[in-house]
């Protein structure tokens, strides 16, 4: 993966959380790494520190959780994933308390952070009101299929393509489900330079 | 029309806030009944949330808002049907000055490098609200005061000179209506609302012929086959079907424009992209991408627990592996650099330090702090004794790589191994000769 990360000098800045101290998100793909590297080893310890045998699915599940935990901190509620990460790790009882532990003592308030950030809320009417304009949609549809010029049914064929796509990149994307289509787009950017900066550091540290 | 005149220059002469709270209440009805009309669309929800005190904010800046209101009451009693040019006319310059009202809170800019990138990226195109969809995510934020006062006055300005040309082709207004809104790139819930409306005065308007060339212009600006589909509809099916989903096909217009922005920065991150232009396919390689650096972390973690029994990284890993294949490389040249200091100086202690454990071979304590405090100082140690040590004693490069790399380890591992029970080196060794040839 020598696209490396000199290509991730870009400065964009979307001026949606814009302000203050948690912006400029992506400025240093350096400082990122080193920021993820610290804490991932901290969280890391207290794991360590926690149990001390464990065998090796027990530690896959550590380090992997560890990092996500480390970079969602890291993030520290501003984006979606994030949020949406801590909540997943912090749900099913047996992690929460791994979890609550790697996080560390500033826990108690990310996590009460992650669950006042409204998110479910805002999902369940976004939820129906798109079955309202997929309804809509869908009736403007099957009378485009009445005269079916083939510019228009390129298009349908274009626009489940791109919705189906759409849906599995949802999946990927921690919290994406309920998330419209710009949004998924920024998540997806940052989502996606915290996987490169993780698998940089993970691989630095397995050729040591 | 009448009706119309003197309302019209009652507000553009006083922004009385008379009128203001008149435009407000006028704004929760045309609320309800959009929604009532839309069904709730996404951006229905979101237009409640927004308080109503940024509406009063915007409104007491703008003038000829309540101008586009009282245009608009006509549209929500539906009995007067003004004459279609001027209220073509009108329309426009209330569609202008919409985004004023767009900043209100709407939130901040994206900053004029993407306000102009949109400018430019959009070609003519008719009027749509510039950015219904951005008002979702965007509804909440912050309200940009500067930028707010700074739009609104340019509004008023060309809102001056649209006066004058507002008997003219409605098509170029369209257009400049919509490269003018799209550039100021924000929108709020009462513009797109009442840019609804207007859309949907288009289309009350009686005159078939502009409505066509209208929507001719839409579909052939859009394309899009939902705009298409509204020539056949919208002649027969009087406005509701046609508004909604011209409503919704302008939305979608909007949308489109930001996510097309964004997926010109994922282009710069995901390799291989800069080929491919549509937009399944761009998503196509997000998908793998993303699921390809997802299997990476995987593998990565699971190599990683099988490899450490412990779990015991370094941060100094980090150093350790810029510079570990740099010191395989240019022996040398170590002590030059002061990122070589540490492992050079790292080098060394180990050497003595392992010679001195090896004799002692007990309790932990001591071979484990003296490492601890040679560890924590390194460029404590003055650069000429570092070289000249590493030069005496790196005589031997060849035969030292090896050598060097397990010393590294092992010193990493009697640095780890601190805090847990003590190993005996020959196990550690070991160790570390595994993961060498690993």
């Amino acid at each position: 993966m020598h696209h490396s990360v000199s290509c991730l000098s870009y400065t964009w800045s979307f001026s949606r959380s814009s302000d203050g101290p948690t912006e400029p998100r992506m400025r240093n793909p350096s400082l990122i790494k080193e920021e993820f590297l610290k804490r991932w080893i901290i969280a890391l310890r207290r794991c360590t520190s926690l149990k001390k045998n464990m065998n090796i699915l027990e530690r896959n599940k550590v380090v992997k959780l560890s990092a996500d935990l480390a970079m969602a901190s890291a993030r520290n509620g501003t984006t979606s994933w994030s949020r949406a990460l801590i909540a997943n790790a912090t749900r099913d009882n047996d992690n929460r308390i791994l979890a609550e532990q790697i996080l560390g003592p500033e826990s108690e308030i990310l996590v009460k952070r992650v669950s006042t950030m409204p998110f479910k809320t805002c999902n369940r009417r976004k939820i129906r009101s798109k079955r309202i304009l997929k309804r809509s949609c869908s009736s403007a549809i099957r009378r485009v299929r009445k005269t079916v010029p083939r510019k228009v049914l390129a298009n349908c064929i274009a626009k489940r393509l791109i919705q189906k796509r759409t849906h599995i990149l949802k999946s990927l994307v921690p919290g994406g489900e309920f998330m419209d289509e710009t949004t998924l787009m920024e998540e997806t950017l940052d989502y996606i330079a915290y996987l490169r900066v993780q698998v940089d550091v993970m691989r630095s540290c397995t050729y040591c | 029309m009448n009706r119309a005149l003197p309302e019209m220059s009652h507000c553009l002469n006083g922004p009385g806030k008379c009128t203001d709270m008149t435009v407000l209440e006028r704004q929760r009805a045309r609320v309800r009944w959009q929604q009532s009309y839309l069904g709730g669309s996404d951006f229905g929800g979101v237009f409640l949330e927004t308080s109503q005190a940024d509406q009063v904010g915007n409104f007491q800046d703008l003038v000829v808002g309540g101008s586009s209101c009282s245009v608009l009451d006509d549209v929500g009693t539906h009995s007067v049907k003004p004459d279609p040019g001027l209220e073509n006319g009108w329309l426009e310059l209330g569609r202008l000055e919409l985004p004023n009202m767009g900043f209100g809170s709407g939130g901040s800019m994206n900053g004029s490098p993407t306000g102009l990138e949109m400018n430019s990226s959009i070609s003519k195109t008719s009027s749509c609200p510039p950015t219904e969809a951005q008002s979702a995510p965007e509804a909440k934020d912050k309200v940009s005061v500067p930028a707010e006062k700074m739009s609104s006055a340019a509004g008023r300005d060309s809102s001056k000179k649209r006066k004058a040309d507002k008997m003219q082709n409605t098509k170029v207004f369209a257009e400049d209506d919509a490269k003018y809104k799209r550039s100021k790139a924000c929108a709020e819930e009462g513009e797109s609302k009442i840019t609804t409306e207007q859309a949907r005065i288009k289309n009350n308007t009686s005159t078939p012929t502009t409505n066509n060339r209208e929507t001719s212009a839409d579909s052939s600006k859009e394309n899009s086959k939902a705009s298409e589909v509204q020539k056949p509809d919208y002649i027969h099916v009087r406005a509701r079907r046609g508004q909604a989903t011209d409503s919704h096909s302008l939305a979608e217009r909007v949308r489109r424009e930001k996510i097309s922005e964004r997926m010109k920065y994922l282009q710069d991150l995901v390799p291989g992209c800069n080929k491919i232009t549509g937009k399944a396919g761009m998503l196509d390689e997000i998908i793998n991408y993303v699921q390809s650096l997802q299997r990476q972390v995987e593998f990565l973690s699971m190599k990683l627990a099988a490899v450490n029994p412990r779990l015991d990284f370094n941060i100094d890993d980090l150093f350790a592996k810029e510079t570990v294949p740099a010191c395989s490389a240019d022996f040398p040249t170590i002590g030059m650099s002061s990122e070589m200091t540490n492992p050079a100086y790292l080098q060394f202690n180990p050497v003595q330090q392992v010679a001195a454990c090896c004799g002692f071979e007990m309790g932990l304590n001591s071979p484990d702090m003296a490492l601890r405090r040679t560890l924590s100082t390194p460029v404590s140690l003055p650069e000429p004794y570092l070289d000249a040590s590493c030069f005496t004693q790196l005589q031997p490069p060849p035969t030292w790589d090896a050598d060097l790399q397990n010393l590294l380890n092992l010193e990493f591992h009697q640095e780890r191994s601190i805090s847990f029970p003590y190993q005996p080196f020959t196990g550690s060794i070991e160790a570390s000769n595994l993961k060498m040839e690993i």
